[in-house]
């Protein structure tokens, strides 16, 4: 896994035009967020949708154009031609993908913190793992979708606009609407469980876990339907 | 060719029960042995809805050191069943055992094979050295990357993306993976396409090099001349199935010569039945060419007549070819 990984990490760089999709557009994202946030209200409101919306972009779009990608050029195939499992081919690609989008969380809310340190780090990090996960695990489900790196442009639209808009949707308290269906979208409680952790409050047990349970349930689904439905070669 | 399996069935990720019964070999020096293995695509939704068979029944065996050639027409399963025994395929009926194991044991049987794909899959933004280096490191052998790009003469191009490579500079690389660490078995999967003819000749220079060390080599090529210069033995396969297989002695025996001439001008008590004229020159068949040779030169000594341009032709593989997928249906039992 680790040569599939480093091989992986070289092209995610090399390439300018997927450099610049990958890791300048949702940098420029955070940025622009935090450009334009409200001063006087907590960090962590902003903190939720940042990370929502870079994620989003940066692992589940990325990764999902990537393995159309090596599927598309029968990358995939090849690897599967040596001892790697297919696990660890899977893990090797993604990986470097997932390690980028979690250097650009550190950079945004670096900065965002350095003024308004998170009330509960350890949950900020949980909340950050579990969004990388659960974005990874719909990449994997997006891609069996997705006939080449073109066509995941569309196929990654759905889920990029749900999950953005789910996190906009809990930042903008005005918009109101029931809780349990924002919060059962993907990104919806994502956001709040982020913002919780910086704000650090109703930090209740109970809370946590309602806020844990649906990015768990969109994982564990991401994962279920890639097991029926990745491809490793492109149809003929 | 019709699809591949619609949604389910291709994560095999964490459900990789192999369908294959795997078999004993029959003796220590067999290397792949298939009996009676079939394979087919899915139907793809939209299209005709039965599935389309591209191996039938194929049984196959291959010994070490020896080089079998799968020759047949386009579409007639090759890649197929080569994809089936490297394990990128399960087997949906027979049985098959490559090097003791099942092909698509990742962790026991890999390690000691070398696969070449039809198509490249390189990827694009890493360079010859880097793409030939990630396959060594899962392939589960060792070797030095710089060795072996030497030994496939690709070695100037080492800093070169794959992307500027040209289409035999990319073979060559393909090459160099699959026969990196000296596998006991390679599948070379039209392994000269797009390759000239002096890159052709080193590329077989290696296999040959390999072949005296032990390995076994499983290939498909259209160039028939390779198969009938390298070959120890050849398959050749249609709509699916072999329908003959053997040694080349064994493949053409019986097979209809060919003798040619310009005509002289009295045509007339030619000792042999014309077969026909073709651009100018008499041709003759004949099942025995020295008897027939002979006779025809002692008529032609006894008349005083020149054969210009004589020629004889031995039957090769590619007039066993022409007549593969003329067979009628039911005839087409498999000849060992």
């Amino acid at each position: 896994m680790n040569a599939i990984a480093v091989a992986e990490a070289k092209m995610l760089l090399r390439n300018r035009l997927v450099t610049s999709c990958a890791i300048l557009f949702p940098l420029a994202f955070g940025v622009f967020l935090f450009a334009s946030r409200d001063p006087h209200k907590p960090s962590g409101d902003i903190a939720g949708v940042q990370a929502v919306l870079m994620i989003a972009m940066g692992t589940y779009v990325t990764a999902t154009t990537t393995l159309a990608a090596r599927r598309q050029t029968l990358f995939l195939k090849r690897m599967r031609g040596g001892t790697a499992s297919d696990l660890e081919i899977i893990a090797g690609i993604l990986l470097p993908v997932v390690l980028v989008s979690m250097a650009q969380i550190g950079v945004v809310f670096g900065v965002l913190g350095s003024s308004d340190p998170p009330a509960n780090p350890l949950l900020l990090i949980v909340a950050i793992l579990l969004s990388e996960a659960m974005f990874a695990s719909l990449a994997l489900t997006t891609a069996g979708f997705s006939n080449s790196p073109e066509h995941a442009q569309y196929t990654t639209a759905p889920i990029f606009l749900v999950s953005t808009g789910a996190a906009v949707w809990f930042q903008a308290k005005s918009l109101g609407g029931p809780n349990a269906v924002r919060r059962a979208l993907p990104g919806g409680a994502m956001a709040e469980l982020v913002s919780t952790a910086w704000n650090g409050n109703g930090g209740s047990l109970v809370s946590v876990l309602s806020l844990l349970a649906p990015s768990l349930a969109w994982t564990l689904a991401g994962v279920l339907t890639a097991r029926a439905c990745f491809r490793w070669e492109p149809r003929r | 060719m019709s699809g591949q399996a619609v949604c389910p069935r291709h994560y095999a990720a964490l459900a990789a029960t192999p369908i294959v019964d795997v078999m004993k070999p029959s003796t220590q020096d067999t290397v792949i042995e298939a009996r009676g293995v079939s394979f087919a695509y899915q139907a793809r939704s939209g299209s005709a809805k039965t599935p389309h068979v591209a191996v039938r029944d194929v049984d196959l065996t291959v010994r070490r050191g020896e080089l079998y050639a799968l020759l047949g027409t386009n579409g007639a399963g090759k890649t197929t069943m080569l994809e089936v025994l490297e394990g990128h395929r399960p087997a949906m009926a027979g049985r098959i055992s490559v090097l003791g194991g099942d092909p698509s044991d990742r962790r026991h049987v890999r390690p000691r094979m070398g696969i070449m794909l039809q198509d490249s899959g390189l990827a694009a933004d890493l360079t010859v050295r880097e793409t030939v280096a990630l396959a060594g490191a899962i392939s589960g052998r060792r070797d030095d990357v710089d060795k072996v790009l030497e030994h496939v003469g690709i070695s100037h191009r080492s800093r070169t993306r794959a992307a500027q490579l040209s289409g035999g500079e990319k073979r060559r690389v393909d090459f160099a993976m699959a026969i990196w660490g000296r596998p006991e078995l390679v599948f070379l999967d039209e392994p000269t396409t797009g390759l000239d003819p002096a890159s052709r000749e080193a590329l077989w220079s290696v296999v040959d090099e390999l072949k005296s060390d032990g390995t076994a080599f499983l290939l498909t090529t259209h160039y028939l001349e390779e198969a009938e210069k390298h070959a120890d033995r050849v398959g050749l396969m249609h709509a699916g199935s072999i329908r003959r297989q053997g040694t080349l002695g064994e493949l053409t025996e019986g097979g209809v010569s060919t003798i040619r001439f310009v005509p002289p001008e009295a045509v007339q008590g030619l000792p042999l039945p014309l077969a026909g004229t073709e651009n100018g020159l008499a041709v003759i068949e004949t099942r025995d060419v020295q008897r027939d040779v002979a006779a025809l030169l002692a008529w032609a000594a006894g008349h005083g007549h020149v054969l210009r341009r004589f020629s004889v032709r031995e039957s090769g593989l590619d007039d066993i070819f022409r007549t593969l997928g003329r067979r009628p249906e039911g005839q087409e039992g498999k000849n060992k």
